[in-house]
């Protein structure tokens, strides 16, 4: 494997990545600012920058309560949010995140996709290993499905190209059931204000939907039964 | 600039040997020659002399070498297997260092860290044997940890069971060497390519008594201790990290 032409393990001898493991492994009886500080001077960030940038990312994943305390001493949240500040000492160019948000809770899991969204940049590479799909379309441009560990299909995540596949969505209506009913007579109701409906392009759906708000109906939500990307993952490894 | 933040960093290793490894060489060292030379010293008295020609002098001898092997066998315990074993390395090597350089830089320090807590135990026990040099026990110690610890180092790159193999070796060559010792039979041959490990005493007596030693055992020591410690780092640079 190359980077930048180089083999993997000298390109990162030379420059170094911003690298979170899935396991998070740090001896625990450092303290998590101490390990931070470790990290930063093996990554050669200087003696002066290194109490800026170590506070910057320590406040970046909400750690000031936590910088204290032994690694053996943190939850499993917090460790992972300390891995990910040491993925982020450095302004690499290249990002590797193993499984990022595996032990986040909900409201640290939105937050790191909003970092990451921050960490976008035309000269950066991030790359995230994650088994939730829902996940990788929200963060991904591209997604490499890799099944029995081999490369099956190389996905952009972008509606244009695979939205032709969508024709199952759950749409939630907050007002117009009758009319809605109508519009769409096999619509199978779920409960909940929500109907199943099968549709043979986006066009015929949104053509449909626009009639229905034109008539007043509320439309509370529009979602595929299938994200585009679960669809493609289960034709690459063959359970479509 | 890998150089320069490694150089850096020596600052946290050598704090790290501290803690977790000097401090218990200075103690294990310093109860082991109390209940080793207290008794004696009462028992003794007055004809306590302190000097080369006293009986204490070959306990002193000994009980010095041993601990030299002792520390060295407790840093080079998990010197690189740590962390392989732990995970700890993918951190660490996710920055831009050289893994080679990394370790060989850690087996210096731990060397430094070494010679220190063995200054330590040797000023205490100038106090009750004058005629013991720190300065001859010092080069000593150092002979002994490059012959040793080069071994453990490249068994630590090789293995897990780091410490378990190093003493196996070191005192499985002793016995081996007593048994088949300088023979004509191939057994013997063999027994040759194992660690010069019969010619510590002699070094010993000699290098911690007076200074000076064999220079075709010192060589001997020393270069195969060398070579191991280059073999270590030829598999951490060949070999891969993990586990």
């Amino acid at each position: 494997m190359e980077i930048d032409g180089s083999p993997a393990r000298h390109y990162v001898e030379r420059n170094g990545i911003g690298y979170l493991s899935e396991l998070v492994a740090i001896p625990p009886r450092w303290r998590a600012e101490t390990a931070l500080v470790r990290y930063a001077t093996l990554a050669g960030i200087s003696d002066a920058e290194i109490t800026q940038r170590v506070g910057f990312v320590i406040e970046l994943l909400g750690l000031e309560e936590h910088r204290d305390k032994k690694v053996k001493a943190l939850s499993k949240g917090n460790l992972q949010r300390l891995g990910l500040a040491q993925a982020l000492l450095r302004d690499d160019k290249i990002l590797v995140l193993d499984e990022p948000t595996h032990g986040l809770d909900p409201l640290w899991t939105q937050r790191f996709r909003d970092i990451v969204d921050n960490l976008r940049r035309p000269d950066r590479t991030i790359l995230i290993a994650s088994h939730n799909l829902d996940e990788l379309q929200r963060l991904a441009d591209r997604v490499a499905i890799i099944d029995r560990g081999r490369l099956q299909r190389l996905v952009s995540t972008g509606y244009e190209q695979t939205a032709p596949a969508q024709t199952r969505f759950r749409i939630a209506i907050a007002s117009g059931h009758d009319l809605f009913r109508s519009a769409f007579p096999h619509a199978e109701e779920t409960g909940r204000d929500e109907y199943d409906v099968t549709v043979h392009s986006l066009q015929e759906l949104n053509a449909l939907l626009g009639d229905l708000i034109g008539k007043g109906v509320i439309i509370a939500s529009v979602v595929p039964e299938r994200s585009v990307l679960e669809q493609q993952f289960r034709e690459a490894v063959g359970e479509s | 600039m890998n150089k320069g933040r490694l150089a850096r960093y020596s600052l946290w290793q050598f704090r790290d040997f501290a803690i977790d490894r000097g401090i218990a060489i200075v103690i294990i060292g310093f109860l082991w020659g109390y209940v080793t030379f207290e008794p004696m010293r009462r028992a003794m008295g007055p004809a306590w002399t302190g000097d080369q020609r006293s009986p204490i002098w070959g306990i002193a001898i000994q009980f010095t070498s041993a601990i030299v092997s002792l520390s060295v066998l407790i840093a080079m315990n998990g010197i690189t297997s740590l962390d392989r074993k732990n995970g700890y390395y993918r951190f660490l090597f996710a920055q831009p260092v050289n893994p080679v350089l990394y370790y060989a830089q850690l087996f210096l320090v731990y060397m430094v860290g070494v010679l220190l807590s063995m200054l330590i135990l040797a000023s205490l026990l100038h106090i009750i044997l004058p005629a013991f040099s720190i300065v001859y026990f010092l080069m000593y110690v150092a002979l002994i940890y490059i012959a040793m610890g080069g071994i453990g180092f490249f068994l630590s790159t090789a293995t897990r069971y780091d410490w378990l193999s190093l003493a196996a070796v070191w005192l499985g060559s002793r016995i081996l060497r007593g048994i088949f010792g300088p023979k004509h039979d191939w057994k013997s041959k063999l027994v040759e390519l194992l660690p010069p490990v019969h010619r510590v005493d002699d070094v010993a007596n000699s290098l911690i008594g007076s200074g000076t030693a064999n220079t075709n055992d010192v060589l001997w020591l020393l270069g195969y201790g060398l070579l191991f410690f280059v073999l270590g780092l030829v598999i951490l640079r060949r070999g891969s990290l993990a586990d």
